[in-house]
């Protein structure tokens, strides 16, 4: 960082794009060697780019970068791992990019953060190898270890009583359990399951795999899910876009789409999206 | 960026106007503003009224969603051309593309815009619905999802297959010689032709 040369090469994975004019995009790389930033990929989207295809999101890049006055400048990028599977499947896609966007609001601009790095590449090879929503869970709880809003699992996160073995409330302002004596003083929360609490607990030493291999059902998957989104909630400043899309997914679900049988509808009025 | 107090009002509007264009910087709504200031009155009323009949003759076929001057527009109304495929395009432009490449005799459907997680733009923000009440009629036997090669355009994709897919509708999509990546609206001809013939199914 201190070297001010004018280019460097690392690796990294692509958190965000946006376009700008005819054919450049502005990338997001989350790096190893040199924390997070942004860079302009010049002609990126025109048919000739060679760099096109290398720089899309949730690849893990190599990267040669020139210094600029106020962007820096991709000037070769060749990928490492195109994580072609998880890109191909919408529900792992939207997991890679939750995740993305978590790794995105946690972290500073050019401040490396290695411990990080290597948990989304672990994550984003988890997912394309098949793994389920449970991955995203590792990476939320892993994320706030370390970053420091380590979940209190063991000990109440007001009084730091030791909890007995029961169904417990976890609080995402106050940092995790919360024991029966403190609940009052707790702002909000919700009730966590024996099995959850397990669960996470088992998820702070256990592999990536290990935990994905656990074997939960979906009324466990769900109550995860919302502790850990409480957990993670506090520690940002307003809500994430991938959350929002997914909320958004969920209710058009609703919608009843095509159904093998469908029937002429009214056509001048189309379908509005929920409220 | 420094329009002091000094400037008209007018011009610091013009100015202001120009920035919020996408692609055009600070200095080049400055340049633009003061272009328009030394053109004769003619030309400058000339493109006002360009803008505005943009905005008021210029609607959405209530059928593609493309835009139009007449409704159903050209396309939909065309009788030559083959009512049982669908070409599911992200804009206006795409459709240009793909009928400059010749290889395509079919009907279209514009989504304005695609889902992009990453901007929270979900399926409300497009024009997805409309195609799921078209395929309602029961005429269309294919959808080809022409979405750009990104992730996004990957997935549009695979959340209109989601959406159609289960209703028979065949959803084939895009795919030889369109690298990743690749808008559109910028590839050659050939190449796009040849993407339309291979195109295969979702
Ligand atoms: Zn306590
Ligand atoms: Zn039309």
């Amino acid at each position: 960082m201190t070297d001010r040369s004018r280019s460097y090469s690392t690796e990294g994975i692509v958190l965000r794009r946006r376009n700008i004019g005819e054919a450049d995009s502005i990338l997001t790389l989350f790096s190893l060697h040199e924390g997070k930033f942004d860079a302009v990929a010049r002609g990126v989207r025109k048919a000739k780019s060679r760099m096109r295809g290398h720089l899309e999101p949730l690849t893990r890049v190599q990267v040669h970068v020139a210094r600029g006055r106020s962007l820096d400048v991709f000037t070769q990028a060749e990928t490492i791992e195109a994580h072609r599977a998880l890109k191909a499947d919408l529900e792992r896609m939207n997991l890679a990019l939750y995740c993305a966007e978590l790794a995105d609001r946690f972290t500073i601009d050019r401040v490396e953060q290695r411990p990080i790095y290597e948990l989304l590449v672990d994550v984003f090879h988890a997912l394309d190898g098949g793994a389920s929503a449970q991955a995203a869970r590792y990476f939320e709880l892993h994320l706030l270890a370390i970053t420091g809003y380590e979940a209190q699992l063991d000990a109440c996160a007001v009084c730091r009583q030791k909890l007995p073995e029961e169904e417990t409330l976890i609080s995402g302002p106050a940092g995790g359990l919360v024991c029966r004596a403190c609940r009052p003083a707790a702002s909000s929360g919700r009730i966590l399951s024996v099995r959850a609490v397990k669960v996470l607990r088992y998820g702070r030493t256990a592999t990536i795999h290990q935990f994905d291999n656990l074997r939960l059902d979906d009324t466990l998957e769900r109550e995860l899910r919302a502790a850990l989104g409480d957990l993670v909630r506090p520690v940002l400043d307003r809500e994430l876009n991938t959350t929002r899309y997914m909320d958004a997914l969920e209710r058009a679900d609703r919608i009843p789409a095509l159904s093998p049988n469908h029937v002429q509808s009214d056509q001048s009025n189309p379908v509005p999206p929920e409220p | 960026m420094a329009e002091g107090s000094s400037t008209p009002e007018p011009i610091q509007r013009l100015v202001e106007s120009f920035h919020r264009l996408p692609g055009i910087g600070p200095k080049s709504a400055q340049r633009l503003a003061y272009h328009i200031l030394r053109t004769s009155e003619q030309e400058a009323s000339a493109l006002a009224r360009a803008i505005l009949d943009v905005k008021q003759r210029i609607r959405l076929c209530s059928q593609c969603m493309n835009i139009t001057e007449s409704d159903p527009c050209g396309y939909c109304r065309d009788e030559r051309r083959d009512r049982s495929v669908v070409c599911v395009v992200e804009q206006p432009l795409d459709v240009l593309a793909i009928e400059r490449s010749g290889g395509y005799r079919g009907l279209y459907h514009v989504l304005h815009g695609v889902l992009s997680p990453m901007d929270g733009i979900g399926p409300e923000h497009i024009h997805v619905r409309e195609l799921v009440v078209r395929l309602q009629a029961g005429e269309i036997q294919e959808v080809i999802m022409a979405t750009n090669p990104s992730l996004e355009g990957e997935a549009t994709a695979m959340y209109v297959q989601r959406l159609i897919g289960p209703a028979g509708v065949k959803v084939t999509r895009l795919a030889r010689g369109l690298p990743s990546g690749a808008d559109l609206e910028y590839t050659d001809d050939v190449t796009l032709a040849r993407a339309l013939e291979g195109r295969q199914e979702v």
